[in-house]
């Protein structure tokens, strides 16, 4: 197989469209970024969903772009394409049921456990925290030996 | 092999052949890469429908924001990790050339790319275990969340608990995908694929070198940015 | 066009059929019984430990339906099997809890998921799309041996001081995340949970195997539509264990955290008597639910796909006509594939799942009734003035029929969420899918072995045990189950150690009494299939034509006792699909047999 004069074109070729993704994958991490920091100084709900809403997209383009050209399946034979791609599309019921559920279940908790929705709205000071956490922990250990005597009776 | 030059559809799965032109391997590795997304996919989403269950949560911006070397109290966030969502993204650049270079049948050019692969993984390890480290002298771990609400309040646990959870499946996955690349690299330099004559297992560790790369896309905008 | 070289370096592996014949001499005993490299002896492998799996299994219920149906007696040769397990001849709460957990797991994974499609699509994968071996006969042992792995570790855990895991085959938290929580969640639950791990591990290597093998390794001329359904079926199986067996494998691995390193993502308001409050908060117990499901429903059809798949083919081969609505299969195949995924919260409706998202669920799993039933219609129109033979495989397919419709009505009952308010968890589901989906799936099993074992060992079982194991287990499967839609309608929980102390369940005792005594004679029965089947490997009627059922698929045109590489000279050709009964007035036409020129057309 004397492919060798074709074989540097393609490698050129394929040179060049790695680079052409580095760039576009780096140019999307630092749209990331930049929306990143500009939503520290965001306190509106609504326009943090929004931003939120663009990094997630941005990181799909960049999922994208990884598996179809450095995975290379762009390059792949249709039927390859769509066998991996298509099995994939569960995702989207995956992620919808898991998460309407999740939210209905802090709805429910806080419709119907008002202690719980005191507890989340009260404000603590952080080193009081880091205490309590210490002492949870303790707590936590202390349950485990009680348990080991327990066991050992 | 002139026989393959009216591939229809017919033809491409009418047996004797396969149907998508790959080896069985490659295949393989491909329908392996989609099982562990849904590995990482359902722990991804079992963070989110925690997040979502839950009232208050910690604002990953106050959380992660130190870097080696840097004062106590210094305040940077999204930096350290930016620097290893892009020491990622060229380990996998340089996987692609290795692989490219193993097409081309160009033992030294396999060998100097996977080598810069396997310095770029090793360095987002090293990364890792650097904050990882950090977090734990703040009193992060499993179990132990230090850090408060954005909204002042108690948190819960589960924020340090899924992202050691889930940034640690991740970084065993490089780090397996670091051992991958040392063997590669050991049977490139003792001429086991010049033997064969040809580089498909650097095709198959590439790809799940690549995988790794995507998971991190993934947890890098659910931990750091969103 | 390198490529195309090498993929024929590497499917091709086994092509050299000169030196195959010789590989057979040097095999050491061990290479070809123990770590062989086969699909054929893998597929026995798997076989046999399913078979182990199943009397260890069916004896486990024998026990627990011994004290749900004599709650007041003792059998003191219980407390020689069981020790302090069943102090004076009584079993204790927790070994009936532990029994029925065990029983559970071991049925649902070790016999239904790893001896039926293990066995099935070893093989016949390869024997029927004409290939070698599967893709890599290498992971295909490791996946036998990963399995073995779980096995071991799973019967470990039941001579665990505090006894195997005991919350239920689900392993619902906080049962299976808090070892205080029950003597069976301490290290009992630590080797259910490893035995588990090993055991995805083992589907996952198998099932990649399966969906490569189908793929790429056809023999020419078998396009898609050419395979037989059990090769359909074996592939739909495959990459519903594959896409759905790592969800549950991230479910374990957050339970292990939350057992073993203090998080709490399944915890939350926990108290414990004897121990306290605990400090986990903010997890959420549904959350281990929706994982634990997202495998669980397609894992119901990881189960029943295989059998669906063999009964189609054994239907088809013993009414002498080809099997109606072949596309029609396929696709319904499909369509329960897809579904598979969509539906898993129906098993959740009372745990406290968002009500409208519960009715989005009814919706998708009351579609499942479609192309279950379009499987239905075209096994039955299969039938339809067939030339019949009533094999025992052929009676264990109809019995298959005959049970995935009774069981299927009644999931229609449960898919809805309102019924299932009443129905949650009583007798009623228990009757439900052990008809649909155990004894159904038992029943696949058993026909396919009958088919096929002719094709495994080169030997008839013999036909007047398989008669009475046959009508024994039918009736003996409908008395068992039946009844129990009466008591879950009545409201009959499940999972009850004792019904006698309820003054609404008393009315049951005799019932309970009439169900065990059936079960007992069920499980007795079996014991004539195993001595069949291993006295028919040494002892049983040789084969002694190479198609004895006079069959299309091409396993039957393998030699009687196929060698490692399954054809000793070139690997047949295909040039039909495997459906040709009763064409042009010949009663079968084998796939290798090319298409003639005075031919009508193709299906």
């Amino acid at each position: 197989m004397s492919h060798t004069a074709t074989h540097e074109d393609h490698s050129a070729e394929v040179r060049k469209e790695v680079t052409k993704i580095t760039i576009i994958l780096s140019v999307l991490t630092i749209i990331e970024l930049i929306l990143g920091f500009y939503m520290m100084g965001i306190e509106a709900a609504g326009t943090r969903l929004l931003i939120k809403g663009t990094i997630v997209i941005l990181m799909l383009a960049k999922a994208f772009y990884i598996v179809a050209y450095f995975m290379h399946l762009k390059h792949e034979v249709r039927n390859l394409i769509m066998t991996v791609c298509v099995p994939l599309c569960i995702f989207f019921w995956f992620i919808t049921a898991f998460l309407i559920d999740g939210n209905s279940f802090r709805n429910l908790r806080n419709t119907y456990d008002p202690h719980y929705k005191e507890q989340s709205s009260i404000k603590v000071e952080a080193k009081e925290a880091k205490h309590e956490e210490k002492e949870a922990k303790e707590e936590k250990k202390g349950g485990l030996k009680l348990d080991a005597t327990r066991t050992t009776d | 092999m002139s026989t393959t030059t009216t591939a229809t559809t017919t033809k491409l799965w009418g047996g004797g052949k396969s149907p998508f032109d790959v080896e069985y391997g490659k295949l393989m590795m491909w329908y392996f890469l989609m099982s562990d997304a849904l590995t990482f996919g359902a722990f991804l989403i079992s963070y989110g429908t925690i997040r979502f269950s839950t009232n208050g949560w910690p604002d990953p911006n106050k959380v992660f924001k130190s870097y080696p070397f840097a004062s106590e109290g210094v305040n940077a966030p999204l930096v350290f990790v930016s620097i290893m969502t892009f020491i990622l993204i060229i380990s996998s650049v340089t996987m692609v050339l290795a692989v490219q270079a193993g097409k081309e049948m160009k033992k030294k050019a396999v060998a100097t790319n996977l080598i810069l692969t396997i310095i770029g993984g090793i360095a987002f390890l090293s990364c890792q275990a650097w904050e990882w480290n950090h977090l734990h002298s703040e009193g992060a771990w499993w179990g132990m969340n230090p850090f408060l609400n954005a909204d002042g309040s108690a948190s819960s646990t589960n924020f340090t608990n899924y992202f050691f959870t889930i940034t640690g499946f991740h970084g065993f996955h490089v780090l397996s995908g670091v051992v991958i690349n040392i063997i590669m690299l050991i049977m490139t330099l003792t001429d086991q694929f010049e033997k064969r004559g040809h580089y498909l297992m650097i095709e198959k560790a590439g790809l799940y070198w690549h995988f790794v790369d995507l998971v991190w896309v993934f947890v890098f905008t659910c931990f750091y940015l969103i | 066009m390198s490529n195309e070289a090498v993929l024929h370096a590497h499917s091709g592996a086994h092509d050299g059929h000169e030196d195959h014949s010789h590989e057979h001499h040097h095999q050491s005993f061990i290479s070809k019984y123990v770590f062989s490299q086969d699909h054929k002896m893998i597929a026995k492998q798997f076989l046999i430990t399913g078979m182990v799996w199943a009397v260890l299994g069916g004896f486990m219920s024998v026990l627990f339906r011994l004290q749900l149906g004599y709650p007041d007696a003792n059998f003191p040769w219980l407390e020689t099997i069981l020790g302090k397990w069943a102090k004076g001849g009584h079993i204790s709460p927790e070994a009936y809890y532990a029994l029925v957990t065990t029983h559970g797991t071991v049925l649902v994974f070790f016999v239904l998921t790893a001896g039926l499609s293990g066995t099935f699509a070893n093989f016949l994968i390869p024997l029927q799309i004409g290939a070698r071996d599967m893709a890599s006969p290498f992971m295909n042992m490791l996946s036998y041996w990963f399995f073995f792995a779980a096995s071991i570790v799973m019967l470990s855990s039941i001579f665990v001081e505090t006894g195997p895991f005991s919350g239920g085959w689900t392993a619902y938290p906080p049962l299976s995340a808090l070892g205080d929580a029950s003597p069976g969640s301490k290290s009992g639950m630590d080797l259910w949970i490893v035995s588990m791990a090993l055991f995805v591990v083992s589907s996952l290597l198998g099932g990649l195997n399966y969906i490569a093998t189908i793929l790429n390794m056809r023999t020419k001329g078998m396009s898609m539509t050419r395979l037989p359904l059990t090769i359909w079926a074996l592939f739909f199986t495959a990459v519903l264990g594959v896409l759905s067996f790592p969800v549950l494998f991230s479910g374990f691995i957050l339970l292990i955290f939350d057992r073993n390193f203090g998080t709490s993502f399944y915890l939350s308001d926990i108290f414990i008597n004897g121990v306290g409050a605990l400090p986990n908060e903010g997890g959420s117990a549904i959350l281990y639910q929706h994982l634990f499901w997202f495998l669980g429903h397609p894992e119901v059809y990881i189960i029943l796909l295989p059998a669906m798949g063999m009964v189609s083919e054994i239907l088809s081969v013993n009414s002498r006509k080809p099997i109606f609505g072949y596309m029609a299969m396929i696709g319904s195949l499909f369509a329960i594939a897809i579904l598979a995924f969509l539906v898993w919260a129906h098993h959740m409706f009372v745990t406290g799942l968002n009500p409208f998202l519960g009715s989005v669920f009814v919706l998708l799993t009351l579609l499942i009734a479609v192309p279950s039933a379009i499987k239905v219609f075209n096994w039955l129109t299969t039938l339809w003035k067939g030339n019949i033979r009533f094999t025992p495989g052929m009676l264990f397919a109809i019995g298959f029929v005959s049970l995935f419709i009774s069981g299927g009505l009644t999931g229609i009952w449960l898919g809805n969420s309102a019924l299932d308010i009443h129905l949650h968890d009583t007798y009623f589901v228990i009757a439900h899918f052990h008809i649909v989906m155990g004894v159904a799936s038992m029943f696949g099993m058993f026909a396919g072995i009958y088919h096929w074992f002719p094709k495994m060992y080169g030997r008839f079982m013999n036909n007047t045990l398989a008669y009475i194991h046959f009508w024994v287990t039918f009736a003996g499967a409908y008395m068992i189950f039946w009844p129990m839609h009466y008591e879950g309608l009545a409201g009959m929980p499940r999972r009850y150690y004792d019904y006698s102390i309820w003054e609404s369940f008393k009315q049951f005792q005799d019932l309970n009494q009439f169900i065990s005594l059936v079960a007992m004679i069920v499980f007795a029965v079996q014991f004539l299939f195993l001595f069949n089947f291993f006295y028919s490997i040494f002892k049983g009627r040789k084969v002694t034509t190479m198609n004895p059922w006079e069959a299309n698929t091409l396993e039957w045109t393998a030699p009687i006792h196929p060698g490692h590489g399954n054809w000793p000279g070139e690997i047949p050709e295909v040039y039909r699909w495997a459906y040709d009964y009763g064409k042009d007035g010949v009663d079968f036409i084998p796939q290798t047999t090319p298409v003639g020129a005075d031919e009508s057309v193709e299906h």
